[in-house]
């Protein structure tokens, strides 16, 4: 199954820009291989649905550190690791807002 | 052609957020302009109170500038404190990027702000009001909102920057 999501925020920038469009396919159909540098999306509880870059996977991918790019990113410095149950999947595709 | 077929069926795609600080954080530089009229307001008052009374320093004399200098004061600060809460939680690298003007700008604010409040000049409340301004434009700029210049509806009628929303 794959979702189009419009990116909101930046704390990914300068890789993803506010009004960015990203392709994510679900860990399902990607058979749950997800490494350091995928960006990922998750549901995390106050947050709500997120995206973010897996900066380190653990447990043998049971849970992920998640990292956005700016000093006042909310990530895994904030909320701590990502269950692999809260991932929904991760970006396989990226549309830019504006051509560069 | 995919970027214009996504921006074509923007409004029905699903948002996903990769935000900083506190999530749905809400910024607006309104404040920081009330701030700033309030203090061209509290000059106007403190130069008419001194023409009226000319030496004659009594009591109710005494109570109404103590009363507005301090109003002046509070609210030049309330502009530099609105102004710096954009600056450091809101104004990201990119925004700086696309607007290489915003550091020196809101230092002149810093530096207006004081020097509103060292004075009784309307020349440097207005000069804080005209930088606020143009820090509002490039905020609602940021946002994607078009803005416009009107005269603020208030006994101090100096232009303001309004979103059109």
């Amino acid at each position: 199954m794959v979702r189009l999501l419009r990116v909101r925020g930046s704390s990914l920038w300068p890789d993803f820009h506010e009004g960015d469009y990203v392709l994510a396919a679900s860990i399902n159909t990607l058979g749950r291989k997800i490494k350091p540098g995928d960006v990922i999306v998750f549901q995390q509880p106050g947050y709500g649905t997120l995206l973010k870059r897996v900066q380190q996977v653990l447990e043998g991918g049971q849970s992920f550190i998640v990292r956005g790019t700016q000093i006042t990113s909310s990530d895994s410095r904030n909320f701590g690791q990502v269950p692999l149950e809260r991932v929904w999947g991760k970006v396989i595709w990226h549309i830019r807002k504006h051509s560069t | 052609m995919l970027r214009k077929i996504t921006q074509k069926i923007d409004q029905h795609i699903e948002v996903v957020d990769a935000h900083c600080d506190i999530p749905c954080g809400i910024y607006d530089p309104h404040l920081a302009l009330i701030g700033a009229l309030t203090v061209i307001r509290m000059v106007d008052l403190i130069n008419d109170l001194v023409e009226a009374h000319g030496k004659d320093l009594d009591a109710e004399y005494l109570n109404s500038m103590a009363r507005y200098v301090a109003v002046k004061e509070e609210h030049a600060e309330l502009t530099k404190h609105e102004i710096r809460v954009i600056w450091g939680d809101f104004i990201k690298d990119q925004h700086v990027e696309s607007y290489p003007q915003l550091p020196g700008l809101v230092h002149k604010i810093m530096q207006l702000g004081s020097k509103a409040r060292q004075t009784v000049d309307r020349e440097s409340g207005v000069a804080l009001l005209d930088a606020v301004n143009e820090f509002a434009e490039i905020f609602w700029q940021i946002k994607d909102k078009k803005t416009k210049r009107v005269p603020a509806p208030f006994p101090v009628t100096d232009e303001m920057v309004v979103p059109l929303l």
